[in-house]
């Protein structure tokens, strides 16, 4: 009964309301959109980490998150590591690596270079880096072929089918290198990797750096990320204390701490817009409150108790600030929709590939990001009327019914 | 002038309403004032850190070394050109620098890394490295084949100061070069990237091992401050130009376009949010002028019917708008800049989680405002804009009104 009649109060006069329906639609809007876009670029910089090294789950020697050297090794191929994940449903894809450091030199330049070995078929499922390959082929054919980032084959002026020189130190000390032809080229999101990786075949990683059938990393992607955590406890236990099983969240905390941030920001750009808001809601509130002075004094003199009324400018107040928000989340959620191909910010390609952020981005609004910004909106609105609704309360009703 | 205080009297016809419009107005200034001193004194510290760690305002280079970094591509200072470099005013402090990548290892672990050779007394004009060792000492001019590494570094090397690294790497004459040398200190920097890859030697030993003789891979110089860089550039190309060795002059900028390119997108992030703000104030000041003049058909039909012009009427709604938005501006900036001239004493130290990502993007852990008179005027523009263009409807309507109907309205 009490809602009909504030819905009917506000649109008494249709061109107020519209006015504030209007701001609040376009704060919610903006300030929804504007998230997105945050969202959306720290779910790339999640997705890239994940995509193109990390995975979801990592496993290692006991100690290597400490001390990632070259000797801590999981030997025999991880031939253990190996059985458990192929026994377990949640995983969906694994692959090996070795992992070590060196120099790379061609005819005219030298860079210090990350040097990782890979099984071909299987991190092609692991992970994008088969897919970012620009030029050349993937590893597996032809013999002694290393795959460079396109931005480390331009610092070292080579090209598909030179001759580079890869220089390590070995496992046991020695300092001992070999020769390699360029392969192929990749381009990943990440400058940071294009920039200082370069890819082996597994095997001849493994002779490289006198390895035998030792590997450095088990990488693991699973079907449903959600699982993660529950996969990586039962691995642990399954696997014993002679390895380290470890999720992507773990490795990369700072991916978590991005998201966090985020979310705080959030908290101050709605904080900000609906209190900004909430004045013009008070303004709109209280001259309609004034306006029915006469007939709030009638209300009150037939029997409507002061509850009933502030009640009932209170809800004045959620219904301007609820169709706004519906409007506002509405257009937010179009243009997502519309921008789903991604914006372009090809502009500023160098700074976001600093972070492994692509330069055409998605917004993204999950359910979840809806939540913060209609509690506070409620919280906004709610506080609005406050004054209003007291204000309308406390008229005394012979004094309101000779108001002109 | 009678328009002027019509319009003001208007204004405060309604106590209460203008009051919550104008008390909008104050928050959104307050809110856009202390935060754009906050970006602007984040964004001015990470330049400043960043310019302090690496490149300098103006890096000094042969031509293609940006793109190559080689050895081919090098530079000879003559007497002149170092004389030119310590008395041009506009150069706070100059480095010269040798930079190779080379394999450090220690035992059996190694990594590949960019080593940097410096001139210990020059480097400290330019960058704050020799003032970030956390053990032991920086390079020291005298002593030979010394080297600092970052901390970082050093863990995954396990070496500590007084351990000795292999240096191995190709000389400039392109045979292989390997020598010891002795850790003297470790560096700690708010960059971990940086930190993790940073091998500094002196000059001399580095020329020594890459047989380059007294040639120098780059300059980095040192302006008063970022936005002297260009100024600086211009200096520097005059004084340098007869430089056998054709200098290129690159500003910050272009030595690192991610960082500019963040600055620039974080500038939009922090736009988007000012215009969501000023819109919906906007959004306030448009209703409660319009209220206004809705409420004053009767009076206003009188003063066109008496004679009044359209124009004035027009302009009398247009000035009100106005001054609801300067007495908005006026309180805001007296609550704001005593606020962001506080914080500009008292930097914000970040700890926890957010230390963390500060520490991710290479920032030191703290949130330093700085507050500008071109923030204060554009903040005033904008505000004063924006109640210019609420006011046009109102205004509109309230000048084309029939005298005759408005007469008519109760």
């Amino acid at each position: 009964m009490l809602l009909r009649f504030a819905w009917r109060n506000l649109w008494r006069n249709p061109r107020r309301t519209a006015i504030v329906v209007v701001a609040v639609s376009v704060g919610i809007a903006g300030s929804l959109l504007s998230m997105g876009v945050n969202y959306g670029m720290v779910d790339q910089m999640v997705v890239t980490a994940i995509r193109t090294e990390l995975g979801h789950i990592q496993v290692h020697a006991a100690g290597w998150e400490d001390e990632p050297t070259l000797q801590k090794t999981l030997p025999g191929g991880a031939a253990t590591v190996v059985a458990a994940l192929e026994r377990d449903p949640r995983v969906r894809a694994w692959t090996r690596r070795v992992r070590g450091d060196g120099l790379v030199n061609s005819p005219r330049a030298s860079a210090g270079v990350r040097v990782i070995g890979v099984e071909g078929e299987r991190e092609g499922d692991v992970s994008l880096l088969r897919e970012a390959l620009v030029a050349g082929n993937w590893l597996g054919a032809a013999p002694r072929r290393a795959l460079l980032g396109e931005s480390l084959a331009e610092r070292l002026q080579v090209e598909l089918g030179d001759k580079i020189a890869v220089s390590v130190q070995d496992a046991s000390g020695d300092l001992t290198g070999g020769g390699f032809r360029v392969g192929g080229l990749f381009h990943t999101p990440s400058s940071e990797l294009d920039r200082s990786t370069l890819l082996l075949g597994l095997g001849e990683a493994q002779v490289l750096f006198a390895l035998g059938d030792a590997v450095s990393e088990v990488v693991v992607v699973v079907h449903d990320p959600d699982e993660v955590e529950a996969l990586r406890t039962s691995l642990a236990k399954e696997l014993g204390p002679q390895v380290e099983v470890r999720s992507w969240a773990q490795l990369e905390p700072l991916l978590v701490y991005m998201v966090q941030s985020f979310d705080m920001m959030a908290w101050y750009l709605y904080a900000a817009v609906f209190t900004a808001m909430a004045f013009g809601i008070a303004n709109v509130l209280l001259m309609a409150v004034h306006e029915r002075t006469r007939e709030i004094g009638m209300l009150r003199a037939i029997g409507m108790s002061r509850r009933r009324v502030v009640a009932m400018v209170v809800l004045e107040s959620m219904w301007v600030t609820g169709v706004g928000l519906a409007v506002g989340m509405a257009v937010a959620l179009g243009a997502t929709w519309l921008l789903r191909d991604g914006i372009d910010l090809s502009a500023f390609a160098q700074g976001l590939a600093a972070y492994g952020v692509p330069p055409r981005l998605s917004p993204v609004l999950r359910a979840r990001d809806f939540g913060m910004p209609l509690v506070i909106a409620g919280v906004a609105a709610g506080l609005a009327s406050l004054w209003p609704a007291l204000h309308a309360a406390r008229e005394r009703p012979a004094e309101a019914l000779r108001h002109v | 002038m009678g328009e002027t205080r019509l319009a003001w009297r208007n204004v405060w016809r309604s106590p209460r309403r203008t009051a919550l419009t104008v008390a909008a107005t104050v928050f959104a200034v307050f809110l856009v004032v202390v935060f754009v001193a906050m970006t602007r004194g984040v964004h001015e510290k990470m330049i400043e850190d960043s310019v302090r760690l690496s490149s300098g305002h103006v890096l000094v280079t042969a031509p293609g070394y940006l793109q190559k970094r080689t050895l081919d591509e090098f530079l000879v200072l003559d007497d002149a050109a170092v004389h030119t470099l310590d008395t041009l005013p506009e150069v706070v402090g100059w480095a010269p620098r040798v930079v190779s990548f080379v394999l450090l290892s220690r035992d059996v672990t190694s990594r590949g890394v960019a080593v940097m050779g410096v001139d210990p007394a020059r480097e400290s004009t330019v960058t704050t490295l020799s003032t970030r060792v956390v053990d032991g000492h920086f390079i020291r001019g005298g002593s030979p084949h010394e080297i600092v590494i970052g901390e970082r570094l050093a863990e995954r090397l396990g070496a500590s100061v007084g351990d000795q690294l292999l240096l191995y790497g190709v000389a400039y004459t392109l045979e292989t070069a390997y020598d010891l040398y002795t850790v003297v200190g470790l560096l700690r920097l708010p960059d971990a990237r940086l930190e993790r890859s940073m091998a500094i030697v002196s000059l001399a030993d580095l020329q020594e091992f890459l047989v380059f003789g007294d040639r120098i891979s780059e300059i980095a110089v040192l302006a008063e401050s970022s936005e002297r860089t260009g100024a600086l550039r211009d200096a520097l190309r005059r004084g340098l130009a007869m430089l056998d060795s054709r200098p290129v002059f690159h500003t910050w900028r272009e030595v690192m376009p991610d960082l500019e390119q963040l600055i620039v997108l974080d500038d939009l992030g922090f736009y988007v949010m000012v215009a969501i703000l000023i819109t919906v104030v906007g959004f306030g000041i448009l209703n409660t002028i319009l209220m206004a003049v809705l409420e004053r058909q009767r009076e206003l039909g009188v003063m066109l019917a008496v004679g009044l012009r359209p124009a004035a009427v027009f302009r009398i709604v247009f000035l009100e708008s106005l001054m609801l938005a300067a007495v908005g501006l006026v309180f805001g900036l007296v609550l704001a800049v005593p606020t962001a001239l506080w914080f500009e004493a008292h930097p914000i130290h970040v700890g926890g989680t957010m230390a963390a990502t500060f520490e991710f993007v290479g920032m030191e852990p703290v949130i330093v405002f700085r507050l500008t008179s071109s923030t204060l005027w554009k903040s005033s523009l904008l505000i004063l804009a924006v109640a210019a263009v609420a006011a046009l409807y109102p205004a509109l309507k309230a000048s084309r009104a029939n005298p005759v109907d408005a007469l008519r309205t109760i």
